[in-house]
């Protein structure tokens, strides 16, 4: 499973900090340690409450590239701002994302097309999240179509179901199991699927354990990626554990090492 | 696989008219690819994208059957790029070339002979190939006949003149022989004829491209009892368009290769073409033709294609029973162990290296390992010493010890009441054999 | 019609390892051997590169053999001199390279002493000068003792010693990390200990991830080829995919196990429905090494000079392009 690091957003007070004071060490930091325990991607978000995201993106962008190989994820709803990041990004980003309605698509993956990178998808539009698992896979389809009238593959597509707070929207759970498994049969190749792991936990105690036994239970449904805490060392292991038994990497001792220094 | 969703909606009408009871023609095709409606729901479907839709459902490669009674060879319906992800169905026909200038009633006769006896199963060589050189229709046919009338194997008719194959299909059409070759210049003649009598049919092409061209012509005369040939002969192209050949079928379901594969040997020296052979064995050739003939040819690569053929999840098991290794008289040690094949074959060899003659009693465990047998209770003081008694061990040594893996070191009291025999515990990995083997009998 | 090729999107590619060193690299090789680099499935030029073409070794042993008759015509002569015998393998027919299996090092045997084994291994390395394989006897407790002096008195020659196993993995290393040799790792037809065994020796030296070469155990045609032709075609498609553990080289000793079996040597007299003995047995042995080169070996280890030559010709034919 493909592991994007969920670390620098301006969420996090660290982070938010130093974008403000524009002080690199605290991005740099989690830049590394992120990379070192195994994440394959490195999501960059300049966080909500940012008065320039432009800037701020840019700022981001450049530091992180001073210490990290890793490709990056463009988090934002500014898609300006992703714009701007997608010029300096030194390999193929990620953008993160579009849902499915008409203006953002089209501004989405025009710019995907033209700078070679992969889109997160998500599965809601105007009307916003829905519960049934088929109504996911409906939107899933129509941006698996749009993306193709641009010339972008399904392969190049991150498919996010959505997931709601497992203490607020229990009745969810099955249905996005059920939606990872179908948007699987949308085109051949098949759009990849990603979810923001953490979402699932908000609000509830137990928040780690309740993260890994959901990216478990994700991966056998067909979940190829998630953004997450790559520091979470019970989370790591049980990702490698769930590559193991879906016989996707080959079993050795060390697997758990082998699965976390693949990049390095 | 199904269809997707994508592939679906590219038939449908793009209409979004509701009529199907979904919202839209994609969400339609969705509920299509996961099973969940029907294509006659909507009422404006072609009879084109129908048939289009059909035609990819079916399964990536057809079977093709080649001859007649006892010797149907079966070929296609594979459906992988590597045994270990399923198993591959069909063995390769191996089809051994007579020409109509050589002495074929002689090589006819000793083809017969091709057929061997090992490790307790019997290999066949199951095709005959008959090849126009002499380009006379009159001897061709004379040949065929021969040919015909020494063995029931599968055929081949190899030549590009329909005039040849007519003359030849009037004498042996009803053994349902394989022609070779269509071809872009006598397709129409040659599909009739194979239409006609029924016969499958190898369209040959002159490179992938060409093939795929000429398969949809083929079918298009109504014919799809078909093998392909992308006419390539050097061994490397042969290697790249065979597993193209595979790979589009399986994984893109690409119809016009949706068929089984022949490879033909080119080279001259006999060892040189055996290897060729193997190659296109390896690789995804349904049917292999080459001039190779003696035993000794044969033998290894019917053997490999009986090793490649094996269902990987299936346990393979050796023949139950009492093995000597090396000169064994009524002093040489016993070791026991089960009938799985590759723990069967490990023992063996560490017996042997340790150089001193040994027997091996090979207990039937269904082909599964010790330690699952012992699980299992296949493997337990009972079949051990019933396997004795089978074997009639009593006879054939003085002493009255057998060496027992260190893995189920526990049998050993149950084992010494049940049979009367003193067990030895042996090592617990057969590595460590030809160590003890040395410390207790050399 | 245009047919789309299918090419495999591969993330990453096999490890090269270079075998040998000539003069300016601190040995006496005329030349150097690099083996692996694949970054497409065996021989499927069309979808990437195989920058090497895999090699073929002969097979010395340090004493007389026990060999079938059928060899004495190629190397009788030399049976009693390694290093002649050496030379007669890389002239007269054609090996790439030499493997020397110090088999007279078994106790049990003629119990050679570690610097005797040296010796000979110096010999060999006079007498010929194209990369060299130095395996010891089979018998761990002894082989250990033989590496460090062996990788010493070749120090600078960048040998392929071997075997490592997961049990016993340790001696061999260390000679190989303090002397610049190349290790063979090798399981027992099992591909996760294959790639544990890997992992291990990297841990010793991070440096020796490019001087590693799996021996993932050949069986013989018809004694079980079709397990290790399965574990070498999934740690091929293991190493292409990225697993860095699986992504060495891999070597076999195709003659070493065609011979050991029965359908190679029983005399045609005592088996007349198998065909002719030498024959049969050059073929045995070839098409297990045909079978080996589809799954993706690197390194064959043969015994028959007319196998190797068959060989050759087959790696010949299936090293040329076939793009589209
Ligand atoms: S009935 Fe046919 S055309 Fe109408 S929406 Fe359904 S699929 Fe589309």
């Amino acid at each position: 499973m493909i592991i994007i690091g969920e670390r620098i957003n301006g969420m996090f007070k660290d982070i938010g900090g130093a974008i403000k004071d524009r002080d690199p060490a605290p991005v740099q930091e989690w830049a590394r340690k992120q990379e070192y325990n195994g994440a394959h991607y490195l999501d960059i978000n300049v966080g909500p409450s940012s008065a320039e995201p432009v800037e701020a993106m840019k700022w981001l962008v450049e530091v992180t590239q001073e210490v990290s190989d890793l490709p990056l994820c463009l988090d934002s709803t500014k898609y300006d701002a992703i714009e701007a990041g997608l010029k300096l990004c030194k390999q193929p980003a990620m953008i993160n994302s579009v849902p499915a309605e008409m203006p953002k698509m089209e501004r989405v993956f025009a710019m995907a097309a033209e700078h070679g990178a992969e889109v997160i998808c998500l599965a809601m539009n105007e009307e916003g999240i829905p519960k049934d698992a088929d109504i996911r896979v409906g939107l899933a389809a129509e941006l698996v179509a749009t993306a193709d009238a641009f010339g972008i593959t399904p392969d190049m597509l991150y498919i996010d179901p959505l997931v709601l707070p497992c203490n607020v929207a229990q009745d969810h759970g099955p249905e996005v199991m059920r939606t990872l498994r179908e948007i699987k049969v949308i085109s051949d190749p098949a759009p990849k699927t990603t979810v923001g792991l953490s979402n699932i936990s908000q609000g509830t105690k137990n928040r780690e354990l309740i993260n890994r036994t959901f990216a478990v239970m994700a991966m056998a449904n067909g979940l190829d990626s998630a953004i997450a805490d790559a520091c979470d060392d019970e989370l790591m292991a049980a990702v490698a554990s769930a590559r193991i038994i879906l016989d996707m990497d080959i079993y050795c001792d060390s697997y758990v090492d082998v699965f976390k220094q693949r990049n390095r | 696989m199904g269809l997707t969703g994508l592939e679906i909606y590219k038939h449908l009408p793009k209409t979004n008219c509701k009529e199907c009871g979904s919202p839209t023609c994609l969400a339609f095709a969705m509920a299509l690819a996961s099973g969940k409606a029907e294509l006659s729901a909507c009422p404006y479907v072609t009879d084109e994208a129908k048939e289009a839709l059909d035609s990819a459902a079916a399964p990536p490669i057809k079977k093709v059957t080649v001859g007649t009674g006892d010797h149907v060879v079966e070929l296609g319906e594979e459906t992988e790029l590597f045994r270990h992800d399923k198993r591959f169905f069909h063995p390769t026909g191996v089809a051994v070339l007579i020409s109509d200038t050589e002495d074929s009633a002689a090589k006819a006769e000793a083809f017969n002979d091709l057929e061997f006896d090992r490790v307790g199963m019997h290999y066949v060589t199951d095709m005959v190939a008959v090849k126009c050189d002499s380009g006379d229709a009159g001897k061709f046919k004379a040949t065929v006949e021969a040919v015909a009338g020494k063995t029931e194997k599968a055929m081949v008719l190899m030549a590009e003149d329909p005039a040849v194959i007519e003359g030849a299909l009037e004498v042996v059409a009803d053994r349902k022989p394989l022609i070779h070759a269509a071809t872009g210049d006598n397709y129409e003649k040659m599909t009739e004829l194979a239409k006609n009598k029924g016969c499958p049919l190898v369209v040959k092409g002159s490179d992938l491209h060409n093939t795929a061209e000429l398969v949809e012509k083929v079918v298009a005369l109504g014919y799809k009892e078909l093998v392909l040939d992308s006419g390539a002969r050097e061994t490397s192209q042969v290697l790249a368009d065979l597993t193209q050949f595979r790979r589009l079928a399986v994984r893109k379901k690409f119809r016009p290769f949706g068929y089984p594969a022949i490879a033909l040997t080119t080279k001259e020296d006999p060892r040189e073409e055996v290897i060729q052979a193997g190659v296109y064995l390896s690789k995804y050739a349904d049917v292999v033709v080459l001039k190779a003939c003696e035993k000794q040819q044969l033998l290894p690569l019917l053997s490999w294609r009986q090793n490649l053929y094996t269902d990987p999840q299936k346990p393979i098991a050796v023949e139950a029973g009492l093995y000597e290794v090396g000169e064994a008289g009524e002093e040489s040690p016993v070791y026991v162990t089960t009938n799985f094949s590759l723990t069967y074959f490990i023992v063996e060899g560490e017996v042997e290296s340790s150089r001193i003659p040994s027997r091996i009693l090979s207990v039937d465990t269904g082909g599964i390992s010790v330690l699952t047998a012992y699980a299992d209770n296949k493997f337990s003081a009972e079949t051990i010493a019933e396997a004795i008694k089978k074997a009639g061990l009593e006879d054939k040594v003085k002493h009255r010890k057998l060496v027992l893996p260190g893995h189920v070191a526990v049998l050993k009291g149950t084992l010494e009441e049940e049979s009367g025999w003193e067990v030895m515990v042996g090592p617990r990995e057969a590595s460590g054999i030809t160590k003890y083997a040395k410390e207790n009998f050399g | 019609m245009a047919v789309e090729i299918q090419k495999e999107k591969y993330r990453s590619k096999v490890g090269e390892v270079v075998l040998g060193a000539t003069k300016d690299q601190g040995g006496t090789r005329s030349h150097t051997i690099t083996v692996g680099g694949e970054s497409a499935l065996p021989f499927l030029h069309f979808e990437g590169e195989i920058p090497n073409r895999p090699v073929v070794a002969l097979e010395v042993w340090d004493m007389v053999p026990d060999w079938n008759p059928c060899f004495e015509q190629y190397f009788g002569d030399v049976y009693n001199d390694p290093a002649a015998w050496a030379k007669k393998c890389v002239d007269e027919y054609g090996a790439d390279l030499i493997q020397v299996r110090l088999k007279s090092a078994d106790p049990d045997l003629n119990d050679t002493s570690p610097e005797d084994c040296a010796a000979t291994v110096k010999k060999i390395l006079e007498a010929v000068s194209v990369p060299v394989i130095v395996i010891g006897c089979g018998k761990a407790e002894k082989d250990n003792t033989l590496y460090t002096p062996i990788a010493e008195a070749a120090a600078g020659e960048n040998l392929v010693m071997g075997v490592g196993e997961l049990e016993n993995y340790k001696a061999v290393t260390s000679a190989c990390m303090a002397n610049n040799h190349v290790v063979i790792a090798q399981s027992p037809i099992d591909i996760n200990i294959c790639k544990q065994l890997n992992i291990l020796i990297t841990e010793m030296s991070p440096a020796m991830s490019t001087r590693i070469i799996i021996d993932p155990t050949v069986a013989a045609l018809g004694y079980g080829i079709e397990y290790s032709y399965s574990i070498m075609e999934r740690a091929r498609n293991g190493a292409l995919q990225g697993d860095k553990m699986l992504g060495m080289p891999m070597y076999g000793n195709a003659g070493f196990e065609s011979w050991r079996v029965k359908e190679a040597n029983i005399l045609t007299e005592e088996q007349p429905e198998w065909g002719e003995q030498e024959e049969r047995g050059i073929l045995w042995e070839a098409t297990t090494a045909m079978a080996y080169l589809q799954s993706g070996i690197d390194i064959l280890v043969m015994r028959h000079p007319e196998a190797l030559k068959v060989i050759k010709g087959n790696i010949d034919d299936l090293m040329k392009d076939n793009s589209y």
